[in-house]
């Protein structure tokens, strides 16, 4: 019974949360860039208001897979909160990421498809790091459950910092921040509109504002959890990477998928392997000594 | 209940005497009406043999012997004759080193052998049809007998295409009818002269097939499938040799209980590892399975995805307790993990689906190769559960790129723009295949989370996974992106199709959904027993509730049973059912709610065209491709480094056995 409260709880709580981080996000970008900035709860306003237009669409399809993007989204928070497999939840957030591509392919648009495309090689991009993650969790805690990341003593941080540091990088890209706003581009209406979002609007556009919330709250959650015990201390980091993902964001330029796939393989890969190799090497030296 | 030997005279003979028939029958009607009884008859056969369980078979009268060794004679001297005609002197040599070893191995060494050899004993059993027996038949009953149903229709269109003289249907509809056959004997068989006589019956049904349409490109793929099939058929004759010169009994059996020093078996062993890794495509002999999709596509779907090349995996699992716990294994795992790497990268920048298709499966068997290889109970079960998986789901796909291919005539992905507008029960057909194929809750993406789970004692082997998994989402996600580029518009209407080829399609669908929600069952009913088959040792995997646990020990607390990972198998279903299917039938959408796509205001028309105003004015066409990186990950690119790498891993692969046996002595 305790396990549907914490769902359900879950289910409600999460995106005022993702909603308010998202509003301090577009306040604190604009201080950054010297202008005053929307109120904190500005998300909110514009998710209602886009709750009220009319419902316009350019294919049946795309809008189906929305509704799996946002159901798909949940069920990874749901399987970080009630401390599930991390490979699995995995393998559910990238589910989750083909359905959006999908909704993106699921019209004759060139800026939508543009877009997806762009979506399936961020997914190229972070995915090898996400389950490297898990792999990493697997080698310190010898378990696949996130139970046994909060059971655990050691904080995964001590022994994964190298993974810790890959997965700020995939962060970005998560998150959609720049040099990696590739797919959806906050900054980039020129070339690409809305890029995978292009199609979408009014409630529909809000079921996606809706699920990046969940989002937010999935990826930071998955930073939490490097320093599981005790767990404020956890939030205090994951609520600091996102703040150095705003500074990120704004001082950097945005770069080309190419880059963005070379840099994430060769230095996100080259750190979580470096890592593993460490445990398999210091696993060969205890099993000598 | 039949009696055991008729059980497996229907296995074995009945497709023989179908095959026969639909050779000598040459009505569409009443060749139809003979699969189909076929069909019936293997697939409740092979059900029967679950019922019955493990137990094993000699054939009462020894003449069968002697038709098998004539029949092996004959399989190699058509080999030559084909070498001869076809100017092909690969396929000859490698058909005179398969002829001339068997015969000396025959007419040599066993009548000269001293008397007490115990490999000179009459083997028994020559069938052994234990669980892991058991699954593959129902594999090959079920759903290459669904295949061969697709099929009736498929040729009869396939021809009418191809404004054919002369139908040649009947010799088509044959070889497919007849390997099922081939292929149930191959996967009782204990007695490995036995074993090698199937196992050339299918490379020779392979090349009849991969030939079937006569073209110069049919007739040099399927040559080249022929030698590159005769290389791993000479291994085996070598294997033979020595396990004959080392007193082994000659049988499965023999090996895997042999009384002699098991690093001493461990050369023939890598031997027939090494034969069944180019039956399963594995790199660097992919080319064949490459060069294999000019044939037919039941063919494909039959022999090159479901069945034969599972062959190829079946014995490398057979095997494994003989190189378990040795660096042997260790290096199957990274040929596999490899395999699956490199595939996966490679089928990225392929624009034809059935290319797509056949890289697919290539990587799919290196993974369950890998698996075997990593040797552990929970590895095992993911083997085995991944040829489950994979046959049902890969089957399905190439029954799709059939049936897409008889609505487009093309193959390529390109030319499959929009198709959910032009066919939608096949578009959604497709995308449940597809989806089942990486995803979850499907079992395919069940097999593939058991395999990272268990492959902590190989961690090379792991990161290779992690690699392919990545790869794997954009190339399937990709191509699924391209059948739904549609205008927009509403109702589109659903086809007409034959009934031969929707009810195997939906029937594998219903397949699909079936092993993968009832996958608790399957595990306790059917795969649990041939894992223990395999590997004795522990039961990694526990259902528990709607789910699927993984044991194991656990580095912090001390406690002996202790959950590795879990699988909640239901509520995944459950998640599936509302996230995809429920907004599939119920999300609806008003005429007057449909707009055309934003093409900055410069559209030439409504929803109904995808024409926009360019330079002048001009009308013009939206034009969207893929991505396929040909330049980074194109075959030309990629292959020097794929193709260097898996030989060196070839080579130490020997080298390891090699050593092993250096330093038993």
């Amino acid at each position: 019974m305790n396990a549907w409260i914490i769902a359900i709880v879950t289910v409600i709580v999460a995106p005022f949360i993702g909603g308010f981080l998202a509003g301090i996000d577009r306040r604190i970008t604009a201080r950054l860039q010297g202008r005053f900035g929307p109120p904190i709860l500005q998300p909110f306003y514009d998710f209602f208001k886009l709750l009220g237009k009319s419902k316009i669409a350019a294919s049946r399809l795309q809008l189906m897979w929305i509704y799996a993007y946002l159901v798909l989204m949940i069920t990874a928070l749901l399987f970080l909160v009630l401390r599930l497999d991390i490979l699995l939840m995995m393998f559910i957030l990238g589910f989750a990421g083909v359905c959006f591509a999908l909704g993106g392919f699921s019209s004759r648009s060139p800026y939508s498809h543009l877009g997806a495309n762009r979506e399936l090689m961020q997914m190229l991009a972070y995915e090898p790091v996400l389950l490297f993650l898990a792999l990493g969790v697997y080698a310190q805690n010898g378990s696949f459950l996130i139970s046994q990341i909060y059971a655990s003593p050691t904080p995964l941080i001590s022994r994964l910092w190298p993974i810790f540091i890959a997965l700020l990088v995939i962060l970005t890209i998560k998150l959609r921040k720049s040099p990696f706003d590739l797919s959806t581009s906050h900054h980039a209406h020129q070339e690409l509109v809305k890029g995978i979002m292009t199609e979408y609007s009014g409630p529909y556009y809000a079921l996606i504002e809706l699920t990046e919330w969940y989002e937010i709250v999935l990826v930071l959650g998955i930073v939490s959890l490097f320093v599981a015990n005790p767990l404020w201390v956890g939030i205090i980091i994951a609520l600091a990477a996102y703040a150095l993902e705003l500074f990120i964001d704004n001082i950097t330029a945005r770069m080309t998928v190419g880059w963005m796939v070379r840099f994430v393989w060769s230095v996100g890969v080259t750190l979580c392997i470096l890592n593993l190799i460490w445990f398999w090497v210091f696993a060969a030296f205890k099993g000598v000594s | 209940m039949l009696p055991y030997n008729w059980m497996m005279a229907v296995a074995i003979l009945l497709p023989v005497v179908a095959a026969i028939l639909v050779y000598v029958i040459r009505q569409y009607h009443v060749r139809g009406v003979i699969v189909i009884l076929a069909a019936i008859a293997l697939i409740v056969n092979s059900v029967l043999f679950l019922l019955h369980g493990k137990d094993t078979f000699t054939p009462a009268n020894s003449y069968w012997d002697t038709i098998v060794t004539v029949l092996d004679y004959l399989i190699l001297l058509f080999y030559i004759y084909v070498g001869i005609s076809l100017k092909n002197w690969l396929v000859l040599i490698f058909a005179l080193t398969q002829i001339i070893p068997l015969a000396w191995l025959e007419f040599v060494m066993k009548v000269n052998g001293a008397s007490g050899n115990a490999a000179l004993a009459t083997v028994n059993p020559t069938f052994v049809v234990d669980h892991l027996a058991i699954v593959m038949t129902l594999v090959i009953s079920i759903v290459g007998s669904l295949i061969c149903v697709f099929a009736i229709r498929y040729m009869y269109d396939h021809e009418h295409h191809q404004h054919l003289e002369k139908s040649r249907q009947s010799r088509f509809l044959f070889w497919m009818v007849l390997f099922l056959g081939a292929m149930n004997g191959l996967v009782f068989a204990n007695n490995l002269i036995y074993l090698y006589f199937f196992w050339e019956l299918t490379t020779l049904i392979c090349f009849q097939l991969i030939a079937h349409d006569l073209t110069k490109e049919a007739i040099g793929n399927a040559a080249r499938a022929l030698w590159m099939n005769s290389i791993g058929g000479t291994a085996l004759i070598i294997a033979m040799i020595i396990l004959f010169a080392k007193d082994v009994p000659m049988s499965l059996n023999g090996i895997l209980s042999g009384g002699v020093a098991s690093a001493v078996l461990l050369l023939p062993v890598a031997l027939m590892c090494f034969t069944a890794m180019i039956k399963a495509a594995q790199l660097p002999f992919q080319s064949w399975l490459l060069g294999a999709m000019v044939a037919p596509t039941p063919v494909s779907a039959l022999l090159h995805s479901s069945t034969m090349v599972k062959a190829g995996v079946y014995l490398v699992l057979r095997l494994a307790p003989a190189f378990a716990g040795t660096r042997l294994s260790v290096m199957i795992a990274l040929v596999g993990a490899f395999t699956f790497m490199a595939a996966s990268g490679l089928a990225i920048s392929q624009t034809t689906g059935k290319r797509v298709l056949a890289y697919s499966t290539i990587a799919n068997l290196g993974l369950i190769i890998a698996c075997a290889g990593i040797n552990t109970p929970l590895a095992i079960t993911a083997a085995i559960l991944l040829i489950i998986f994979h046959a049902v789901s890969k089957g399905l796909m190439f029954l799709c790129a059939g049936t897409i291919e008889h609505v487009i005539w093309s193959r390529e992905i390109e030319d499959m723009e929009g198709l959910a507008a032009k066919a939608p029960m096949i578009t959604t057909i497709t995308a449940i295949g597809m989806l089942s194929m990486f995803l979850p809750p499907f079992g395919m993406l069940l097999g593939k989370w058991m395999a990272l789970e268990s492959a902590s004692v190989i961690p090379l082997a792991a990161w290779l996974f992690v690699i392919a998994s990545a790869a794997g989402i954009v190339f399937w996600a990709k191509w699924l992106g391209r059948l739904l580029q549609v205008l927009p518009k509403l109702g589109s209407k659903i086809e007409s199709l034959s009934l031969s080829y929707t009810v195997p399609l939906w029937l594998l669908v219903l397949g699909i959904f079936g092993v993968g929600i009832g996958v608790a069952a399957v595990y306790t009913g059917l795969v649990q027993n041939a894992v223990a088959d395999v590997i004795s040792s522990g039961q990694a995997l526990a259902v528990q509730g709607w789910g699927l646990t993984v044991n194991g020990v656990s580095a912090v607390s001390s406690t002996a049973n202790f959950a590795v990972g879990n699988y909640p198998v239901w509520p995944l279903f459950i998640v599936f059912a509302i996230a995809v299917l429920i907004p599939f039938i119920f999300v609806a959408i008003k005429p007057g709610e449909l707009r055309p796509v934003y093409m900055c205001g410069e559209q030439a028309g409504g929803t109904d065209t995808d024409e926009w105003y360019s330079t002048a004015d001009v009308k013009t066409k939206v034009q969207l491709g893929g991505y396929y990186f040909q330049g980074v990950l194109g075959e030309a690119a990629l292959n020097p480094w794929t193709y260097t790498l898996s030989i060196v891993l070839m080579v130490i692969m020997f080298a390891v056995a090699l050593l092993a046996i250096g330093g038993a002595l």
